[in-house]
């Protein structure tokens, strides 16, 4: 299978990211006719094509727009998730760099179908280039009218603001994300079942709509074209067409749109094929296990990678070949949960440290072979026992890299240096 | 691999006498700015990441205790408030930085493409450190977590801009261009995110705004 470029179908135009362009390939069409339907078929629209979020979780967007109340007792809010933090993802980043105006037209058709006057687009304060395309695009949008008061003479109003974070990786959890957007640090907040869901109690305990901004990147595809059209595309529970991050040791790194369902071999095939032998894939961000070469004959979806042991994540597609040093790289990873770890909750606070600690040890050549059960066990204490995804995301890639590479960890013990040193080969880290 | 992040290592914050009135620094613009901004949101309290970029524009690319003070005092609240904030995010800088600040990324994609080799030459080639500033105040290195630019690894953050697919020749040409350039520094980086924050119309007024004062003051 090719490409299948319907986000990017208009990526590699020339000045796409002006209005003027934007709109001569069919810019703003969609909201139009989202503005001559009611908001209910706008949001069964949304429900046809089976799109699911693509921020990480994977929840069908539909029950989300659906759960907002129908009524404006207070008022309510779009908060569009641009925090882009996964390591091994730039796909929001592109997004929003070439198509800023896609993403404004599905914040603005969320926006209308759920009763929202304000939207905000929380943009990670590190992404200056985007926010910045995102700034002039905003502008030229109401300039055109296609924001601010009564827009294309409807009678619908939607402001829209930019919010910059400050470096966190945390602030990508929507909770912990309505918190910093509030002014407060970025740790997350009480959940359902304890708390309301944000889309009756979100931010200032008002309805709010959270969505990723490829989510709501497929939004005018979906209304121009109609949900059923989406939904034709890719498998039946995972529906339309997934951006994938390629990154690491291919030929021709970078964003590749793909049909849901596609196998994982051709999309390595679209990224030029791997720059020596591979060895493992990490198809979904860091915070998804990771997938040894000998089970990448898989196909690119929400269940079959789910039947695999791994996750979709955010498509944060990282491949690593024959030079890479398991225990090195899961050092990494470590370390950056034990960094980005917010401190509120002592499962993953203490222990993302602990496993740092233990990867030290082991890294200078004083492991001892409990050492393996003692990460297991920690990643056990924390997942399912953390406060928020950060701590599970945490436990799973390190628990993966020793159901599928133990005997790296216990060569590493015994010797006190890598088996791919022994090998022969350079380490790549 | 690198040597460890170093962990549990939080800044140590010289402390400011609350009772004192607070020195005020912000400038006209600075302020017409906070004050559109806040508008954006139902409370003020919102505003307190745009108002903590300000300050950090404002005081020349870090946050020493009075500007925490004076946020405390534009924003309504209290300095410990506003000192648990700015301690949260790693882009607030707690202390003096130079000019420009390399932020080297070294994450998963990175550390596989030559990231390290990027952060070992750079330390050699300015003579610093991790987390080192050099004498003549121009550089401070930085290790940074994932820039979410991997498709073009190594990368490093420079400012306002990122620079990707590095080599040591890059990073030699680059160092140069950087000593004389004001595109990328650390005032520019907090600058450009609170002009990213101001809506035209809100840019617009501003101006108008300073220059009506610009008139008033010479008449
Ligand atoms: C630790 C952590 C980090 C996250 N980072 C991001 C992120 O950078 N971008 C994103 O869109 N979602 C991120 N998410 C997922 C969000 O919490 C949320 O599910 C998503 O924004 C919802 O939008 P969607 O339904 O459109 O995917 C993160 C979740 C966790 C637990
Ligand atoms: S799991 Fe706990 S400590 Fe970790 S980021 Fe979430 S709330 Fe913070
Ligand atoms: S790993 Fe360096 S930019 Fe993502």
């Amino acid at each position: 299978m090719p490409e299948r470029r319907v986000l990017f179908e208009h990526r590699d135009v020339p000045g796409i990211e002006t209005l003027e362009v934007y709109e001569k390939h069919g810019g703003y069409s969609a909201l139009r006719k989202a503005l001559s339907m009611t908001r209910q078929q706008v949001i069964d629209e949304v429900k046809a094509s089976g799109v699911r979020g693509r921020g990480g979780a994977g929840f069908p967007a539909w029950i989300k727009w659906n759960g907002i109340p129908k009524d404006e007792s207070k008022p309510h809010y779009v908060l569009c998730n641009a925090d882009e933090g996964e390591p091994g993802t730039f796909k929001d980043r592109e997004l929003m760099m070439r198509l800023p105006h896609q993403v404004i037209e599905g914040m603005v058709i969320a926006g209308y179908a759920t009763l929202a006057k304000v939207g905000y687009i929380y943009i990670r304060g590190e992404y200056t280039e985007p926010a910045r395309v995102m700034r002039r695009a905003i502008d030229e949008a109401y300039r055109a009218g296609y924001l601010g008061k009564n827009i294309l003479g409807s009678g619908v109003d939607f402001d829209l603001y930019i919010h910059m974070g400050a470096g966190s990786y945390e602030c990508g959890e929507e909770s912990a994300m309505m918190s910093s957007l509030m002014g407060e640090r970025g740790q997350p907040r009480l959940k359902f079942p304890h708390a309301p869901l944000p889309t009756i109690a979100g931010l200032w305990d008002c309805p709010t709509l959270i969505n990723n901004v490829e989510t709501l990147s497929c939004v005018p595809a979906i209304i121009r074209n109609g949900g059923a059209w989406y939904a034709s595309m890719g498998t039946e529970k995972s529906t339309g067409t997934k951006i994938f991050s390629v990154s690491g040791h291919v030929n021709r790194p970078g964003n590749y749109e793909v049909e849901m369902g596609t196998p994982l071999m051709e999309l390595l095939e679209l990224a030029g094929g791997v720059k020596g032998k591979l060895k493992a894939v990490i198809p979904g961000g860091s915070s998804v296990p990771i997938l040894p070469a000998d089970k990448c004959d898989v196909n690119l979806d929400y269940e079959s990678l789910q039947a695999a042991g791994t996750m979709l994540g955010s498509g944060g597609f990282m491949v690593l070949n024959d030079t890479v040093c398991i225990v090195r790289f899961m050092r990494r990873t470590a370390a950056f949960y034990a960094h980005e770890s917010c401190g509120k909750c002592t499962p993953c606070r203490e222990g993302t440290r602990w496993m740092v600690k233990i990867f030290d040890r082991i890294l200078a050549g004083g492991g001892r072979m409990e050492d393996i059960d003692l990460l297991l066990d920690i990643c056990d204490q924390i997942d399912g026992r953390s406060y928020c995804g950060l701590g599970d995301a945490a436990a799973w890639p390190i628990r993966a890299s020793i159901k599928h590479f133990r005997h790296e960890y216990e060569y590493f013990i015994q010797h006190g240096h890598s088996i791919v040193e022994a090998e022969g080969k350079a380490v790549a880290v | 691999m690198s040597e460890p992040i170093r962990l549990g290592e939080y800044p140590r914050m010289r402390r400011v006498d609350e009772r004192k009135p607070p020195e005020l620094r912000f400038s006209q613009r600075a302020i017409e700015e906070l004050e559109r901004i806040k508008k954006h949101y139902p409370n003020k309290r919102a505003a307190m990441l745009p108002a903590l970029w300000i300050a950090q524009r404002e005081y020349g690319g870090y946050l020493p205790p009075e500007a925490l003070m004076e946020v405390a005092y534009r924003m309504g609240t209290s300095y410990a408030v506003v000192e648990g904030v700015a301690t949260f995010y790693t882009m607030y800088n707690k202390r003096p930085v130079g000019r420009v600040m390399l932020e080297v990324c070294t994450n998963l994609t990175c550390s596989i493409c030559g990231g390290y080799e990027i952060l070992r030459y750079l330390e050699e080639k300015l003579g610093i450190r991790v987390g080192e500033t050099t004498p003549d105040g121009q550089f401070t290195l930085m290790e940074v977590e994932c820039l979410n630019d991997c498709g073009n690894a190594p990368v490093m953050q420079v400012g306002n801009r990122y620079y990707g697919n590095l080599t040591l020749e890059k990073i030699d040409a680059l160092l140069e261009e950087l000593k004389s350039s004001e595109e990328h520094t650390v005032v520019q980086l907090a600058d450009t995110i609170v002009q990213c924050h101001l809506t035209e119309s809100e840019r617009q007024d501003i101006e108008r705004a300073l220059a009506r004062a610009a008139q008033a003051e010479e008449a």
